[in-house]
């Protein structure tokens, strides 16, 4: 660290431990960073560190385990979820984090997030939702909002050309072996303590043996969007928290008998469900 | 030795379970499953795998016996899934298996190269089947251009072998293993339809290789620093760097491991190339040909990759023909070619589509008037 | 040509600041709540906004070694350690102390 905490003084907060110090290739502003703080932070807490495999994705967030002092496995684009079920398969004592972008696990990577969520597996996925391919140069993504100008959308995302933005975590939250799903935001210090929350209890939801479990963090793209790093997140709370809205989108452990996942509570019907009433 | 040629019924499950108390006795075994048993007492930690026509038995037997382990087993949601779960457990040091049929071979292309590149150890089993596109569920040989020298992108070879028999393909998945964990990186056995659904006595003897030790697995961070199974190096002079260590391997590989049989070689001169089920036919119209007065042999391939290429170069010394026969258009024939380098006449013939040539047709090709190729007079063959 | 700043003094920790009343007491140094990593920050000016206090602004007069205007604290002593700012910085710029509480008068 290249500032000197005097002797004696009590730290209100600075860099985790498990975040590498060293300067990141995100762009300024970018709420990549924040989230990898997050997650630092949270798995320091819970002494994750040394129990963890992670997943890095294609996009932005490739160079993760640059930035996170973390075992990881870097998955071709969107087979993150795989990747990590096959980590989780033969490592019954790991702890199992995936960290994707919206091309990554809304585009080519639907099929992979989906099944995984419907094994209920029992990983925590890490979904930074910015509404863009940033590390491509800007590209429309299932995400982007309608009106929203990317390099492929250059006149505005246009349903009748090019379809609505999707709802991925919602569509997830409908699977029974979705113990947790959320949506987090980095717009501001208020949002991003709430963030920490759901990560954390993401994780929890894992070593509990919950099943599967999902956090979206909405974040901001300000090279992507065209915009200073302020009006980027000024565009984050008000344009797209109003259609991803964060808050938690379904919590199945407080439920009275958790669907789990493979390995997890038996009592389901053929589809996985819960008898009614229980 | 014959091929029982009409390919049983499909019916996992009822074919004789090997347990503790059969080992070392000879049973009829499906050649998928047998395989997968193989596999099993190989050691195979965790077996990842998606159904298709005609390996689906190979997933079955995996489905009922791999929990009798208390091993992983998992129907991924596609062949792209189950490939990438193989390529996540691998990266943490466990003995990986996955099997598929030529379109979900295709689809694991990707991940194939991402293995390669960051040096996981994985096994893959290829049913083939009639292709191109979804093709035929009948046996066939036209993946040997995807198996040698295509599927994923970048520049990479993966061992390639292939079995003749079922007994040749348990001992081939034992010592897959043992070839991707000593070199660290994916090793492709290809069968057939006929080979994985036909049932042959076999005996139930297995080998299980010793672990090696992976200091490159990453199995949380505890007590040392972080690693990463990675394959993006963006600065080219890192990538070529990693590129020429990777060649090097192939290099070391090639070397070492060309594996191949021969049948009647001393004293033939025509001699058929064929591998796999192809080999089977062959081994008959040799045997045809030879009891009308042919000299002809086999040279049988076991490794597609490395190809037996200096083995095949010096043979040609010695006859005036070759014949090449696969279940294709024609594509380990080229590298027949090769190897030989024009020294000698190198034919073809075969069916494809799912159809297999018969001895008849093969003896047919032996007897073809063998004639030198204009650029190159008899007497330099010799 | 990029002008490499120096790190300020009234940037980092305590310097060892002469007693302005000259009393010839040892002096406590002014105590800073926000440590600030200059040459990690990419003035992106999310902490400016996020500061309730409005008591952070990008130092236009210097540059850092990525190129850009790091953030400084204009008024130390507003600043409550609330950290803010500190939260929403996506390179782990800031670090921040809590006041230490002044030291009890001795009794007469």
């Amino acid at each position: 660290m290249s500032v000197a905490i005097p002797e004696g003084a009590r730290v209100v907060f600075g860099r985790p431990e498990l975040l590498v110090d060293r300067t990141s290739s995100y762009c300024p502003g970018c709420g990549h960073g924040v989230v990898h703080r997050l997650i630092a932070e949270v798995l320091g807490d819970l002494g994750l560190g040394p129990r963890t495999i992670a997943v890095a994705p294609v996009g932005c967030a490739v160079f993760a385990y640059d930035y996170l002092g973390l075992d990881f496995v870097e998955a071709p684009h969107g087979r993150a979820p795989a990747v990590a079920t096959g980590i989780r398969r033969v490592r019954p004592d790991a702890f199992v984090l995936t960290y994707q972008g919206d091309g990554d696990l809304a585009a080519i990577g639907t099929g992979e997030i989906v099944h995984a969520a419907g094994r209920g597996e029992h990983l925590t996925a890490v979904f930074v939702n910015n509404g863009i391919y940033g590390m491509t140069g800007g590209q429309m993504a299932p995400t982007t909002l309608l009106g929203q100008r990317t390099t492929s959308s250059p006149h505005g995302r246009d349903a009748a050309f090019h379809g609505y933005p999707i709802p991925i975590t919602e569509m997830l939250a409908v699977l029974p072996g979705v113990a947790y799903a959320a949506r987090g935001s980095v717009a501001d210090s208020a949002s991003i303590g709430r963030t920490k929350q759901y990560l954390r209890r993401a994780c929890e939801v894992q070593l509990e043996g919950r099943g599967f479990a999902i956090v979206e963090v909405i974040s901001n793209c300000p090279v992507g969007w065209g915009m200073t790093p302020q009006e980027s997140i000024e565009r984050l709370k008000e344009v797209v928290a109003q259609v991803y809205r964060p808050g938690v989108i379904v919590d199945r452990t407080r439920e009275p008998a958790a669907a789990g996942g493979p390995g997890g509570a038996a009592s389901t019907d053929a589809a996985g469900r819960a008898p009614a009433g229980r | 030795m014959t091929t029982r040629q009409a390919p049983a019924p499909s019916d996992a499950g009822r074919t004789a379970r090997p347990g503790p108390r059969h080992h070392g006795r000879r049973v009829l075994m499906k050649g998928n499953e047998a395989m997968a048993e193989a596999a099993i007492r190989a050691g195979c930690d965790a077996y990842f795998g998606y159904p298709i026509t005609p390996q689906a038995e190979l997933l079955e037997w995996m489905a009922r016996r791999m929990p009798e382990e208390g091993r992983p087993f998992v129907q991924a949601e596609s062949e792209l899934g189950a490939i990438n779960m193989a390529l996540g457990a691998a990266a943490t040091g466990a003995r990986v298996l996955v099997s598929s049929s030529s379109p979900g071979i295709s689809l694991m292309a990707e991940a194939m190269s991402y293995m390669a590149a960051s040096e996981v150890p994985v096994v893959l089993i290829n049913v083939m089947r009639g292709g191109p596109g979804l093709g035929s569920i009948g046996p066939s040989q036209s993946d040997y251009f995807q198996a040698t020298k295509g599927h994923g992108h970048g520049d990479y070879r993966v061992p390639v072998l292939a079995p003749a028999s079922i007994s040749e393909a348990m001992a081939l998945t034992a010592d897959a293993f043992e070839l991707a964990e000593r070199y660290r990186t994916p090793v492709m056995i290809i069968t057939d339809g006929i080979l994985g659904q036909a049932m042959e006595p076999v005996e139930l003897t297995f080998r299980e290789p010793p672990r090696v030790d992976a200091p490159w697995a990453t199995t949380g961070a505890a007590g040392r620093p972080p690693r990463v199974v990675r394959s993006l190096h963006l600065e080219p002079e890192d990538l070529e760097k990693h590129n020429l260590h990777l060649q090097a391997k192939f290099a070391a590989i090639a070397d070492r491991e060309v594996r191949y049989a021969g049948e009647h070689l001393d004293d033939a001169d025509l001699v058929i190339v064929a591998y796999g089920t192809a080999a089977r036919v062959a081994r008959t119209a040799v045997a045809r040909a030879r009891s009308s007065g042919l000299r002809a042999g086999l040279f049988r391939p076991i490794t597609l990759w490395p190809f037996p290429s200096d083995a095949l170069r010096q043979l040609a010394a010695f006859v005036r023909g070759i014949l090449v026969v696969e279940l294709s258009a024609g594509q380990m024939v080229e590298d027949v070619r090769l190897a030989v380098e024009g020294r000698v006449p190198v034919v073809f013939t075969g069916r494809t589509g799912g159809m297999v040539p018969t001895p008849g047709e093969v003896v047919a090709g032996l007897r073809r008037p063998w004639t030198t190729t204009p650029e190159l007079p008899r007497e330099a063959a010799r | 040509m990029i002008a490499v700043a120096e790190p300020a003094l009234d940037d980092l920790s305590l310097g060892g600041a002469a007693d302005p009343a000259g009393a010839g007491r040892a002096a406590a140094a002014p105590f800073q709540p926000v440590l600030i990593d200059v040459d990690r920050c990419k003035g992106c000016a999310l902490c400016v906004a996020a500061c309730p206090k409005g008591i952070l602004a990008l130092d236009d007069s210097r540059v850092n070694v990525l190129g850009y205007h790091p953030v400084r604290i204009t008024n130390p002593d507003a600043c409550t350690s609330d950290a803010h700012c500190a939260r929403v910085c996506p390179d782990c710029v800031l670090t921040i102390l809590a006041r230490p509480k002044p030291p009890r008068e001795a009794p007469a």
